[in-house]
């Protein structure tokens, strides 16, 4: 196989979206002919070449590609959503609204056919309709975490952070060991002012995970801020803050946590450039 | 009236950030220089392109920002935010709650939101709506960057953009896929190595574009 093609694989298995990459690795594959060495996978080639190409706007590629899926599929529910996906990028959302419909008459658990549906109504600013349909296929496909995550994502649109943060919660439960999500799950939690659980969060993130710049941070900003919080008393607090004092760390420990991050940050950034460094070193004030 | 002035390293970078995250919110600051009533915008801080309506980390980059401009003798008074629907031209709240932050500080703060239609090789105008903050709203400025210079908007402000080789280097820089080169806080905080402050690359290929 040549390396083209196993870059291509490369890309298509991490789901990364590298469309330029895509369209200019293949465009000698497609002239030469030399996709067939592809063997089975040259119809999951094609669909990422289609892809890329409504990505990059090359949509004459992309109905010569789409033409051969065509041929060789008729057809397929596969198919039909990426002539929905041109409709859309060429401007006609209720051409591809219309397939998407077809497709889930025919089949109503039609995964593809559902997250298209739902990626459409939010493209047109119809968000409190794009929730109520991924609420829907959340019904039925609950372990699709990456369908929680977009429903956090709409929900924040909506500035909905308790919602937010709920979706967040099922994400983790089903990905408990990706650091990642403690993030955004801290990341809420401290936008809406609940700072001990963000607090927490955030050390489980450096936890789970190695020198984590954005965790050491998030401890720094939620540990100070409630140092603040307390000392000003609860009353007098400048902002109306979520969280009960008493579920947050004692003085003690929140100041220790706060020294640990700056000592993490202060190593973690020794070997930036001068700019960098003084700016860090100003903003944790040494 | 405040005269603003956008310069080619700030439009630049600001619109090749946007560029490299086509399909999501992205958004930073603008640094600018105050002088005789005039405000110019020199450069551009690439904030951010994941979960943009959050403000932990916005608060860190944004004090980090302040820090930075002061040493330079430049204030923080431009945000810019181009929105994943890329035909919306308007301020989202979270958009409007962030600029705020910024009016808190300085009180000339511009919010600038990237109109991509605007971005289309045949367009001549600059792809920025500015909002000014007035009785307790942002407003937007229509006639904004007209061709005329120094035609006004609405309400007691101008803009310009520096020279007519702005666009065009802009676009030039887009056509050669520049935009690899611009690094975000959001990428830093993944590897601190890359300069969101200085982006020293790509600054010094925006100043030869």
């Amino acid at each position: 196989m040549s390396s083209s093609l196993k870059l291509l694989a490369e890309i298509r298995q991490s789901s990364e979206r590298r469309p330029f990459e895509v369209l200019k690795l293949s465009e000698p594959l497609l002239n030469k002919g030399s996709i067939s060495q592809a063997g089975d996978d040259v119809w999951l080639v094609y669909e990422q070449v289609f892809i890329a190409a409504i990505d990059e706007g090359e949509i004459d590629v992309a109905k010569a590609v789409l033409e051969i899926l065509h041929k060789r599929f008729g057809g397929s529910q596969r198919v039909k959503r990426l002539y929905g996906m041109i409709n859309e990028a060429v401007g006609y959302p209720d051409e591809a609204k219309k397939l998407y419909d077809e497709m889930l008459e025919k089949d109503a658990t039609n995964v593809l056919a559902s997250k298209r549906l739902i990626a459409l109504l939010k493209s047109q600013g119809q968000y409190s309709i794009a929730i109520q349909e991924l609420v829907s296929y959340l019904d039925t496909h609950g372990n699709d975490f990456e369908a929680w995550l977009e429903l956090a994502h709409l929900y924040l649109a909506n500035h909905l952070y308790a919602q937010a943060a709920f979706c967040l919660e099922e994400v983790i439960l089903q990905q408990p060991a990706n650091h990642y999500f403690h993030l955004c799950y801290a990341e809420v939690n401290y936008t809406m002012g609940c700072l001990d659980i963000a607090l927490k969060e955030y050390l489980r993130v450096v936890e789970l995970s190695t020198d984590n710049v954005r965790g050491f941070y998030g401890i720094k900003l939620a540990a100070d801020r409630i140092l603040d919080i307390t000392s000003h008393g609860a009353g007098k607090s400048r902002d109306s803050s979520h969280f009960k004092v008493e579920n947050a760390p004692q003085k003690a420990t929140l100041e220790r946590l706060s020294q640990l991050a700056t000592e993490r940050l202060v190593a973690i950034y020794s070997g930036t450039n001068d700019a960098t460094k003084k700016t860090v070193e100003a903003w944790l004030k040494l | 009236m405040i005269e603003y002035t956008v310069s080619l390293q700030a439009y630049a970078k600001a619109i090749l950030h946007c560029a490299k995250y086509p399909w999501a919110t992205v958004h930073g600051l603008f640094l600018a220089e105050k002088k005789d009533g005039k405000i110019r915008f020199v450069d551009a801080l690439p904030l951010a392109h994941n979960w943009t309506s959050l403000t932990p980390m916005f608060d860190v980059a944004l004090q980090q920002a302040q820090l930075y401009a002061k040493t330079k003798g430049l204030a923080v008074c431009g945000y810019y935010v181009a929105n994943e629907d890329t035909g919306a031209t308007q301020l989202s709240a979270a958009g409007s709650l962030l600029a705020k932050t910024l009016i808190a500080v300085d009180d000339s703060t511009v919010a600038f939101v990237v109109d991509a239609k605007k971005l289309a090789p045949e367009s001549t105008r600059a792809a920025l709506v500015p909002y000014v903050y007035s009785e307790s709203q942002w407003k937007e400025q229509s006639g904004a960057f007209s061709d005329t210079k120094g035609s006004s908007g609405t309400k007691g402000a101008a803009f310009v953009l520096e020279n007519n080789r702005v666009l065009v280097a802009t676009r030039k820089l887009i056509d050669e896929r520049a935009e690899v080169g611009v690094h975000d806080f959001d990428e830093h905080v993944d590897d601190v190595s890359l300069d969101w402050l200085q982006n020293t690359t790509i600054s010094e290929r925006i100043k030869t574009a």
